[in-house]
């Protein structure tokens, strides 16, 4: 499947994939804050809705987040990176 | 409630007792209370930290103990995540208690308005316990937390499903079974508490939707009693209700002239309401009342296997695993930064570069990375040499 851009992806998109990752805000909210997270649950739920823009780094730790979770599950890693210029 | 597994933990080396900065928490609960001892530095990293977990508890306990007997710094943000706090908590009908705060940080939380929110429980004060806090703003770039950046949030996410879609729409089939069997029946809600705040995840009409707000609003009410006490509220005619002198008046103004509340319960934590609500004073019988316990245990046991209410070992365990791995992170960072002569948030992403191209978690690569400059430093230290005096 082809990537999309930013631009084309839903503003929930986030939240999309945290349903299918099958966690929960606040199991979600506690993987984040393990891994460095800095915002608050209701924050990081904003986030997942795109009611708020999240920082570079917030944007970073949520994907990890996922993507740890995703990685469990057998995937590999299919949320993207916040766009660095790493 | 017993004292919890962290509280335990405090006799020996513990997720909490981290030697960076000294910072720790530990969470413990006390009867109704969640008890929150803070000690050693309070800085930039330390104050987004309390805040986190503070949150993660309130939205379980609304009566917090916050103890400082064994802080030595707060910084000037720590005092903001304190002060924000303690005006959330108060909105939302809970209680608090400042243990120990020493007169420094007395003066700097009634500027804030939390003397008038909270309760400062003086204990008799050290001298050397005054002189650490709040001498100095330590951390140069203080974050910009106003005052009413949470109340923000909380108003865009308003009407948002909070947490496990599948659970609401659960509860939302309740609803509407209760509507449709309980006699005398006009209006059914359920009220949950989430984040610490009382709100209405499924109602069967805009009415008592309306009906739930005026509660959460007045602070009182069926609902919010059910909720918070545990036990249900059944006011059988409001015309003599004397209970919520002022919520009473709103909920006729809506023509509701009958309320029973009966309590969800979570892992046996009271978590909000089923509300059903009648125009007809004394609508309720007695097979109403059953039909609705019978409706607020199925709906007590769809939060219980959702996990809504971990227990407080539980929660206290997983917050005091994710502040050590919190910490061993930012160490991995550090050492990133130091070597590669690059900035925190690049040091991060290498890190998740590290975890992208491997299948292992993200903390087990920090834990390699730190340990390497173990093995670096064990490798560059002198063997120790015997010395044989003969």
């Amino acid at each position: 499947m082809a990537e999309m851009s930013a631009a084309e992806r839903p503003v929930d998109a986030l939240d999309q994939y945290r349903r299918d990752a099958g966690l929960s805000h606040s199991e979600l909210w506690l993987r984040y804050f393990e891994i460095g997270g800095m915002s608050n649950a209701v924050e990081l739920e904003a986030f997942l809705y795109g009611a708020l823009q999240p920082s570079t780094h917030d944007r970073e730790v949520i994907a990890q987040a996922l993507n740890e979770r995703f990685v469990e599950l057998g995937g590999n890693h299919p949320v993207p990176y916040a766009e660095t210029d790493n | 409630m017993s004292s919890s597994g962290l509280s335990e933990k405090r006799a020996g080396p513990s997720a909490f007792d981290e030697p960076l900065g000294g910072f720790g928490v530990t969470v413990g609960f006390v009867n109704a209370s969640a008890v929150l001892s803070v000690r050693g530095s309070m800085d930039h990293l330390s104050s987004c930290e309390l805040g986190a977990i503070w949150d993660a508890v309130v939205e379980r306990h609304l009566s917090v103990v916050l103890d400082l007997t064994q802080l030595t710094f707060i910084s000037s943000l720590g005092l903001q995540v304190v002060a924000t706090r303690a005006l959330q908590l108060k909105a939302s009908g809970g209680t608090l208690i400042i243990r120990s705060p020493s007169s420094a940080v007395i003066r700097m939380l009634e500027l804030r308005g939390v003397a008038e929110v909270a309760h400062l429980e003086r204990t008799d004060p050290s001298p050397s316990h005054l002189g650490a806090e709040q001498t100095s703003e330590r951390d140069g770039a203080i974050v910009d937390v106003e005052p009413h950046h949470m109340s923000r949030y909380l108003g865009m996410t308003t009407g948002i499903p909070a947490d496990n879609d599948v659970v609401d729409g659960a509860l939302r089939l309740v609803v509407a079974l209760a509507r449709a069997t309980v006699a005398g029946a006009d209006g059914v809600s359920v009220s949950l508490r989430r984040y610490g705040q009382l709100g209405t995840v499924a109602a069967s009409d805009q009415t008592i939707s309306d009906m739930d707000a005026s509660q959460y609003a007045t602070g009182e009410g069926p609902c919010v009693d059910a909720s918070v006490k545990g036990r249900w509220f059944h006011a059988e005619s409001l015309e003599t209700e004397t209970r919520w002198p002022a919520f009473t008046p709103r909920a006729q103004a809506l023509g509701i002239s009958a309320i029973l509340s009966t309590p969800l319960l979570a892992a046996d934590l009271p978590v909000g309401a089923l509300n059903i609500y009648s125009r007809t004073a004394m609508a309720f019988v007695c097979e109403a009342q059953v039909l609705a316990s019978v409706f607020a245990t199925e709906a007590s046991s769809i939060l219980t296997a959702a996990g809504v209410a971990v227990t407080n070992e539980q929660l206290s365990l997983r917050l005091g695993e994710a502040l050590r791995l919190r910490r061993l992170i930012a160490q991995a960072e550090g050492v990133i930064m130091e070597r590669e002569g690059v900035g925190a948030d690049r040091a991060y992403g290498m890190l998740c570069d590290l975890s992208r191209r491997s299948s292992l978690p993200f903390h087990q690569h920090a834990a390699d990375v730190t340990a390497s400059t173990q093995r670096l430093r064990t490798a560059s230290d002198p063997e120790p040499t015997e010395h044989h005096d003969g």
